[in-house]
């Protein structure tokens, strides 16, 4: 009863102080627009830097239209996932290898340690002279730079698991692989989540730079060469893109831990 | 009780532990020449000191540490590690949190090393809610679950797998005052109707005096038995009975 009047009562809160919030939360950007739209229009600001936002808007209009948008937003969005979904497998499987077996562990650490600290940056002249300067080489830095935080994040999710968890299943019989399975494996998801949401936000971060640094198709081309043909409102036009495709998909994680993940409490933050 | 089937059900035989130094940690001495038999189907509460080693004792029947020296027997045979015949009741319950109630009673049922043993692991699992009062609740996480609720849940996921010992280590220390009292009858009513033998750590000593057949005192660490007490007065038992008074200060000038 008393569980019950407790999630009544927290629906109730939230139907009420949500959607007023949410509105609320649109305020700040959109005034930060007004202002910049005004203020250009009003030549209070160099518009060759800060062209109106509405002249941005515009410009995107022309990409999707000419299919210009599409071709980029493929090509960078393919590498990303490829790279993506490298780190994942291998950051996964390497994090639980460490956590179980001390000589694997032994062995990675050092490299793990001694290859983070590196910018992906500075290893990705190397990666095109290897891979080209195709997709690979954008497969190769992302897939590195963001097995990293996978890494480390299941390393610490397979360590941390309670000694009586561990106990209470091998006292009802579990042998070691259903201990694994049934055990490790999810008592650690919520930090391999963890994990793989930094990799994605990595991901967006390293494909953005390493195709202003060499490319020929990508978003980080289309907004570098905007740039370079002083096409500001392009460039503008570009980074919305980018920054909504990154909040876009981190709503998208979120939901996602809800579904995967619905026992698992964060604390309040 | 006459003619009991089984009187060395459990059997502590000259056990000694120690914990080895090494790496900077210093040798520690925690049991040494401890004795103690344990009938099937009793009630046996364990009082002494803290850390003096009450739970270490239960760690051993369940065969999650070996002893040193000395022999620690389950129905005559050395314990040779886990079992489901001896369960652990954890005072911080080591509930799966990933698993709804039901999943979590279901877990040991479903494990390979239980199955086809004959039991519907549907009905066992209805059984079980229905005995510590959970049933209603069967799809809720722990999460979602008050501190007793999760110390009864507990309680039905060792004794799904029809264990023969229940192990329980401060099963109610981390309880409020009144949810701790609900939760000693509970417990004494489980007991009657398993009739399962229990080992009960406790560091209350009325709770132990309400509660069991027998009190095993321990002494300070390195821990013995100090003196066993039989409990003869009749169930159920108030706090506020003299007679529970009465066992209940000399124990604790024992433990002064």
């Amino acid at each position: 009863m008393r569980q019950l009047l407790r999630t009544w009562a927290a629906r109730r809160l939230i139907r009420w102080a949500v959607v007023p919030r949410a509105a609320l939360r649109l305020v700040g950007p959109l005034t930060v627009l007004l202002a910049w739209e005004l203020s250009a229009r009003l030549g209070l600001v160099n518009t060759l830097l800060f062209p109106p936002p509405s002249k941005a808007f515009a410009d995107l209009v022309v990409l999707v239209s000419t299919g210009y948008l599409w071709k980029a937003l493929y090509a960078s969005l393919f590498r990303v996932v490829c790279g993506f979904a490298l780190a994942v497998t291998v950051g996964v499987s390497l994090g639980v290898a460490m956590a179980r077996i001390r000589l694997v562990n032994d062995f990675v650490d050092p490299l793990v340690e001694l290859l983070r600290p590196i910018s992906p940056l500075a290893i990705f002249p190397l990666a095109i002279l290897w891979f080209g300067i195709g997709d690979g080489s954008k497969i190769f830095v992302i897939a590195l730079a963001a097995s990293f935080p996978v890494i480390l994040n299941t390393f610490a999710g397979a360590r941390s698991i309670e000694t009586n968890l561990i106990r209470a299943s091998r006292s009802l019989g579990a042998t070691e692989l259903e201990i694994f399975k049934g055990i490790v494996l999810p008592a650690s998801l919520p930090y391999i989540f963890t994990g793989v949401r930094l990799a994605w936000g990595i991901s967006l971060i390293v494909i953005i730079a390493a195709e202003m640094v060499g490319a020929t198709v990508g978003m980080g081309y289309m907004v570098l060469e905007a740039q370079q043909t002083f096409r500001t409102e392009r460039v503008f036009a570009g980074i919305f893109v980018i920054g909504a495709i990154g909040f876009a998909t981190d709503l998208g994680f979120r939901r996602l831990r809800q579904w995967l993940l619905p026992w698992y409490r964060e604390t309040e933050s | 009780m006459s003619g009991d089937p089984e009187p060395e059900f459990v059997r502590f035989d000259g056990v000694g532990l120690t914990f080895p130094g090494g790496s900077g940690r210093r040798v520690v001495e925690v049991i040494r020449q401890l004795d103690l038999s344990v009938k099937a189907g009793e009630f046996v509460a364990i009082i002494g000191p803290s850390g003096c080693g009450k739970s270490t004792l239960l760690s051993l029947l369940a065969g999650y540490l070996a002893p040193s020296s000395g022999r620690v027997l389950f129905r005559g045979k050395p314990i040779a590690g886990p079992g489901r015949e001896r369960m652990m009741v954890f005072q911080q319950p080591a509930l799966f949190p990933w698993l709804t109630t039901a999943e979590n009673v279901a877990y040991g049922l479903k494990l390979k090393a239980n199955r086809g043993n004959g039991r519907n692991v549907d009905e066992t699992v209805a059984a079980m809610l229905q005995l510590v009062q959970l049933d209603g609740f069967a799809r809720h996480y722990p999460s979602d679950l008050s501190g007793g609720m999760r110390q009864r849940l507990e309680i039905a996921r060792a004794l799904a797998v029809d264990p023969q010992v229940l192990l329980m280590d401060e099963p109610l220390a981390a309880l409020d005052a009144l949810t701790r009292r609900t939760m000693q009858r509970e417990v004494l009513h489980i007991w009657e109707k398993t009739r399962k033998t229990i080992l009960f750590v406790t560091h209350d000593i009325d709770e132990a005096v309400i509660m069991a057949d027998r009190i095993v005192v321990m002494a300070q660490r390195p821990t013995f038995v100090l003196e066993i007490e039989e409990i003869g007065l009749a169930r159920p038992r108030l706090r506020e009975d003299p007679e529970v008074g009465k066992v209940a200060r000399r124990l604790s000038a024992l433990l002064e």
